[in-house]
């Protein structure tokens, strides 16, 4: 087999390469300890990154910056930041109204992206996604190449591409895939009693709303993030992956 | 509605996203912000420069990108660089985070030279592309996986410590 060259494994690890090159990478993984671990750092970096730039999302945006996009008019009537800041009812409390609404809205939308894509999945013929308590959950192809499938023995012509496995830092086994037929769909699989629940699901192709998506990507920015979230201790190697298969994904 | 309210009412919703960015960019959380307010203040005065086919993000995290190297340009660079005591800002308390790894990794962003910090910022803080973040740079896409791959290399080792 060919080295994965380190240019190759960085994108890899930000998502960067297409399927095919993707599932190389992944089989590789299953089967190189090493590569394993670098990957699993390059990953510590951008979640440790995350951890230390993300909470600013959810910090109140100081009155000075808000301020500054107010309506002309408005800025015009409106009495100073400071005073703002201590918040009668008009602009103050329009203001923290909106923040409490625009933090919370990355998630929002996100679930209605996920919902939608779910939707959308579900009504092609071959049924890969069903709803349980409103959450999508694996079924069909996709369900049987998450229960069955080894990522260390990938199948040429399989419909689904299996990634990494691991367990969560809550105790499931979690496995992303790839859908191999275009448009490129992946997304993250977690085991649990309803069977393999898929709390991220995600298209690669770029957002119609000019979110910063990445095109052509095995793994979209939503699917890397949800494994990052979720990864605390080593992906599965080939033995791991075949024994957790082997005891059902307990 | 005319382009500057179009520009104005669309920066609302990026103001999180622009402060990650600055303090990603900045480092302190107050020039951070002075940041941001440069970049908001800029947006608005060129408003009729943006073309509503233009995804608003990209466009003003450019301006932001800009703005951080004049000011680094201003300042000269070894008064800009905060100082180590300044980086434990950044160490926000949160479940699960580890503080003293992330201190040690502020620094370390901190000490990294501007082109290796701007790439950071865009690819790994804000999520963008290698090809978005070499057109938002205007390098090409190899230069932005070199600088990238020698930026992780510098954060890694400082990481290393403890993983």
């Amino acid at each position: 087999m060919n080295p994965i060259d380190d240019d190759t494994l960085q994108a890899y690890v930000d998502g960067e390469l297409d399927v095919d090159a993707a599932a190389r990478v992944d089989a590789a993984l299953a089967n190189d300890a090493v590569l394993a671990r670098r990957v699993q750092q390059a990953r510590a970096v951008r979640a440790q990154l995350h951890a230390a730039f993300d909470p600013v999302l959810d910090e109140p945006v100081p009155a000075r910056l808000s301020a500054l996009l107010q309506p002309p008019a408005a800025q015009a009537t409106m009495p100073s930041p400071a005073v703002l800041a201590g918040g009668r009812r008009t602009g103050a409390a329009h203001r923290r109204a909106s923040r409490r609404w625009f933090a919370p809205g990355a998630a929002l939308a996100a679930s209605v992206a996920l919902l939608a894509v779910a939707l959308w999945w579900s009504r092609p013929s071959d049924d890969m996604v069903r709803m349980h308590d409103g959450q999508p959950f694996a079924a069909g192809t996709l369900g049987h190449a998450l229960d069955h499938a080894l990522a260390s023995e990938p199948e040429a012509d399989a419909a689904v591409a299996i990634g990494l496995s691991f367990r969560s830092n809550d105790g499931h086994i979690c496995r992303t895939f790839v859908l191999r037929r275009a448009p490129a769909r992946a997304g993250l699989a977690c085991h649990g009693d309803a069977g393999w629940a898929l709390p991220v699901l995600g298209v690669a192709a770029p957002a119609a709303s000019g979110e910063l998506r990445q095109a052509a990507s095995a793994l979209p920015p939503a699917v890397q993030a949800a494994v990052d979230a979720r990864l605390r201790g080593n992906v599965f190697d080939a033995q791991q992956e075949r024994a957790a298969r082997d005891a059902g994904w307990r | 509605m005319n382009s500057s309210d179009a520009v104005r009412e669309g920066l609302i919703p990026l103001l999180p996203r622009l402060r990650r960015l600055a303090r990603a960019l900045a480092g302190q959380a107050a020039d951070a912000d002075d940041l941001v307010q440069i970049v908001l203040e800029r947006a608005l005065a060129r408003a009729a420069q943006w073309r509503p086919d233009a995804a608003l993000d990209r466009w003003v995290f450019a301006i932001a990108r800009n703005a951080w190297r004049d000011e680094l340009r201003a300042r000269g660079r070894s008064q800009h660089l905060f100082a180590p005591e300044d980086a434990g800002e950044m160490a926000v308390d949160r479940a699960g985070a580890q503080p003293a790894q992330q201190l040690e990794l502020a620094m370390a962003l901190a000490a990294l030279p501007p082109d290796h910090r701007e790439v950071v910022a865009l690819v790994l803080v804000e999520g963008m592309s290698y090809g978005e973040a070499a057109e938002l740079l205007e390098v090409p896409v190899g230069t932005v996986t070199s600088r990238l791959a020698r930026a992780r290399a510098t954060l890694q080792a400082h990481l290393g410590k403890d993983t």
